[in-house]
């Protein structure tokens, strides 16, 4: 993942002008810079920031123009990660021009934003877009008494089939040129007007990097980003003081604090603009068969229905795919990759261990990647342009506050039961680090196809069915005390749920696609090559014979604590590769044993210690593919963290069920 | 004496005042909104404690019953001569303020009488807060939180008290703040969130947030 700074300097130098487009969440803002730009999109995050800039270079007339995708968010404040991006970013890029994409539909809502571009002194040209939408429910802007009243340039856009972008883009180019003037003339009340303006006098004598307006309105909507970068000034105490008299005169004649009298008169504008320039339309916010999926009676059986679809998708569909996928490999392409690599390398150390990386590696990455992967992101990127994601989170959400969580966060649990790799980066869906921390660690406790495989194959087959819905109940108790814990240990606490419920949206096909391919990149890009290097590692310590040695400290945790096998203890080690090549690798093991047609487990293992065997498997670290994501997703500190507790819970579980089934001889 | 008098009732006010959006009141927020420093606040602290108009604890100050029903005649005298400013005098609304802050402290209660009957008993000042009877009762709007709302009710927003000012301007930013008019559009169960329409939009609402946007 590129690092903003560096991204964004770099457009810098490639271009002739830059443009942010900007916009409040769902207004189309994705699909018109879909339309923009081509396949070469780039993604930077800032360090510790999960929200992420998209950003592209395209030609106009001639010119090479960066554009810049900012997260959408209803205003540009510091309140939260999407807005402190989108506002990082501005600042940061000083863009050419922003384009503010705004909502037909409900425009009095999307100009509160647009006047915040306008006091923070901006270039700005605006897309009024979904006019096809607005239509439909009979509003009719006057988009040229927009453009007066705004003072910019307006131009009215329907990004679903590109028009007016040329336009946009034109006009972008005459303000970026300055063939355009902008006045900002956009005025508050009186009163307010006023207060700036003893306070913009004061700051004009300073340089701060920003207009003195632009600065005075930042510091009386008391905005910490800025009165901190103020309080370091030499004279930062006494600005502060002469901010903290003015808002105190405001407060007092307006009986309401300043943060929030200038909200109020930014609102009061802004509908009154909206008012002017398309009558008293009231805004149809509520749709009618959209209200079946929040209802509770209509909307929890559809929630069972879709989350049901999913895991079916993800366990069997996944699985067959992944079952063929794998087959194909065995049959046309492990034949020719080994064949390459023993012919170079011979069949010594050095070529077993190559095969173990690129034949066994890339299988491993792949096996996991188109099917589940693919798949999943497919089916996230459909919930989320229609909006129905929103309708999951409302009706979910008073459970997965229990654990810290909002709403949100059921899809990528329920999607962790059929591969945990694309559940993980599914946690995107949550904002802050510490939900995604926490969902994340219990995504790692759900047991995935490959860990249902083991559970079916060794304990289901061998031991009974009541075993092995035994180690579900376990697991699914783990991921609620551990959700619960984790909530009560982790510093800070669960933000409050404020989302914006979309009117329901017709999603389209060529976004959705694009949106999984770009997602589906990153995972191949950041995966594809931990996984191999992991691979090669396992393999040159097996080769080598190293990892018998490696095994032997692990002894008495194996045999004493957990009682299994010494070779179990192995299995459990190489299945970091892939879950379900533990139970492969103890039936090898069996037969290597007891000879071949050994392949009945019970021989070899008893019901206690295949049931144990199988609740650790499940329990410890996630394979290679997840590990690599966890340490993309939250960073390595997070990921190692999650791994150390995972075995460590493994190791207590394991060791526990062992005791407790021995006491009351429950096998 | 008198400039005693007048600095009592200053004190008592502010402490009223500030009460609704903090309880207790630390002495740095009463010093920052009395505009003095704070060694001298926390020493008229002690004399208003001593004559029993407050409690002073390590967390703040909190007015006793005594000290609420003096702040409560400040007020309506405060208010009171707001409205004697804008209605009689021809005063503009966001003029009256600090004129009224001098004005309060040299009414005597039967002035008070006469400027309440003159002008018809009015129960509002002119920007539109309670003015406490002669009793020093305050009627208070029946207010609850929107949490409480059921489906299709609405209400209007009379307050938020949030504490996080990150949340509380995200909140504002979206439209929700005092005076605005808000819709319960669905409950969600089991203690759930709340869909709210707020001009227009729909947002949902989690319990803890609704809980705290009180509602009339």
């Amino acid at each position: 993942m590129l690092s903003c700074h560096g991204a964004l300097k770099e457009m810098k130098g490639n271009t002739d002008f830059i443009f942010v487009l900007a916009g409040n969440p769902n207004v189309g803002k994705s699909s018109i810079f879909n339309r923009l730009t081509g396949m070469g999109v780039v993604t930077a995050n800032y360090p510790g920031k999960t929200v992420e800039l998209n950003m592209a270079t395209t030609i106009f007339k001639d010119l090479r123009i960066g554009i810049i995708d900012l997260p959408g968010s209803y205003a540009l404040g510091a309140v939260s990660e999407d807005q402190w991006v989108a506002r990082r970013a501005v600042l940061d890029t000083n863009p050419d021009a922003a384009i503010m994409i705004l909502d037909a539909t409900n425009l009095a809502r999307n100009l509160y934003m647009t006047l915040q571009f306008i006091d923070l002194g901006i270039s700005i040209v605006a897309a009024l877009n979904l006019i096809d939408e607005a239509e439909k429910r009979n509003i009719i802007t006057d988009t040229e008494k927009l453009s007066e009243l705004l003072e910019i340039p307006v131009v009215p856009t329907i990004a679903t089939t590109g028009q007016g972008l040329d336009e946009l883009i034109q006009k972008a180019v005459e303000v970026a040129g300055k063939k355009y003037e902008i006045k900002y003339n956009v005025r508050y009340g009186t009163d307010i007007e006023t207060n700036i303006k003893r306070l913009e006098d004061l700051l004009s004598r300073y340089d701060f990097g920003i207009s003195p307006r632009a600065l005075a309105l930042l510091l009386l909507e008391e905005d910490h980003e800025f009165v901190e970068l103020v309080e370091k000034h030499a004279e930062g105490s006494f600005l502060i003081g002469e901010v903290k008299k003015i808002s105190m005169d405001i407060q007092k004649k307006h009986g309401e604090k300043t943060p929030i009298r200038i909200a109020r008169e930014r609102h009061g504008l802004a509908g009154t603009i909206a008012s002017q320039v398309q009558g008293d339309v009231t805004p149809a916010a509520s749709d009618k068969i959209w209200a079946y999926t929040t209802s509770p009676l209509t909307g929890i059986p559809l929630l069972i229905g879709v989350l049901a679809v999913i895991f079916g998708f993800l366990f069997y569909g996944g699985n067959l795919l992944s079952t063929l996928f794998s087959d194909m490999w065995a049959e046309y392409m492990s034949p020719i990759i080994d064949g390459a690599i023993f012919a170079v390398f011979g069949s010594g150390h050095i070529g077993k261990t190559l095969i173990w990386g690129f034949d066994a590696g890339i299988l491993a990455a792949l096996a996991v990647g188109i099917p589940y992967v693919l798949t999943f992101y497919f089916l996230l990127a459909f919930l989320e342009d229609t909006g129905y994601l929103n309708s999951v989170a409302f009706l979910t959400d008073r459970l997965m506050h229990k654990f810290g969580l909002h709403g949100r966060a059921i899809i990528p649990l329920v999607a962790g039961a059929g591969c945990n790799v694309p559940a993980i980066i599914g946690t995107r869906v949550l904002t802050t680090m510490r939900e995604r921390t926490i969902a994340s660690t219990l995504i790692t406790l759900i047991p995935c196809s490959a860990r249902t495989a083991v559970i079916l194959g060794a304990v289901s087959l061998f031991v009974g069915w009541k075993p092995a819905v035994a180690i579900y109940i376990i697991i699914l108790g783990l991921v609620f005390f551990v959700g619960i814990g984790l909530n009560k240990v982790m510093p800070g606490s669960s933000s409050g749920l404020v989302m914006e419920m979309f009117p329901f949206r017709a999603p389209i096909i060529s976004n959705i696609l694009k949106k999984t391919w770009f997602r589906f990149k990153d995972f191949v890009f950041v995966a594809f090559p931990i996984v191999v290097i992991g691979s090669l590692v396992l393999g040159a310590l097996y080769e080598t014979g190293y990892l018998w040695k490696l095994a032997e400290p692990l002894a008495p945790v194996v045999e004493d604590w957990l009682g299994l096998p010494p070779v179990a203890g192995l299995t459990l080690i190489f299945a970091v590769l892939r879950k379900e090549l533990a139970l492969q690798l103890l039936v090898t093991f069996a037969v290597v044993q007891y000879g071949g047609g050994a392949s009945n487990l019970l021989l070899f293992m008893s019901p206690t210690q295949l049931f144990v065997y199988a609740l650790v498997n499940t329990i410890y670290i996630p394979c290679v593919a997840t590990i690599a994501v966890l340490g993309r997703e939250l960073g390595w500190r997070r990921a190692i963290g999650i791994m150390a507790f995972t075995i460590a819970l493994a190791i207590i579980i394991g060791g526990l069920a062992l005791r407790i089934i021995q006491y009351f001889h429950l096998l | 004496m008198e400039a005693d008098n007048s600095r009592t009732e200053e004190y008592l006010e502010s402490i009223y005042k500030l009460q609704e959006e903090q309880h207790p009141v630390s002495t740095s927020r009463l010093a920052e909104h009395l505009k003095l420093s704070a060694p001298s606040v926390s020493e008229m602290v002690k004399k208003l404690e001593v004559k029993g108009l407050v409690f002073h604890s390590e967390k703040g100050v909190c007015l006793t019953d005594d000290g609420k029903y003096l702040a409560k005649k400040v007020i309506r005298r405060h208010r009171l001569s707001e409205r004697l400013l804008t209605d009689v005098l021809g005063f503009k609304w966001d003029e009256v303020h600090d004129e009224a802050c001098r004005l309060e402290h040299a009414i005597s209660p039967e002035m008070e009488d006469r400027i309440a009957e003159s002008l018809g008993n009015p129960k509002t000042c002119p920007h539109g807060h309670p003015i406490p009877d002669k009793d020093g009762k305050l009627v208070k709007e029946k207010v609850k939180p929107l949490s409480e709302l059921k489906a299709r009710e609405k209400g209007i927003i009379v307050n938020v008290f949030e504490e996080d000012p990150k949340m509380l301007k995200y909140l504002a930013s979206l439209g929700l703040m005092p005076d605005v008019c808000v819709k319960v559009e669905e409950v969600a169960p089991f203690g759930g969130p709340l869909i709210v329409c707020v001009a227009g939009s729909r947002y949902a609402l989690g319990r803890e947030v609704a809980s705290k946007i009180k509602v009339k």
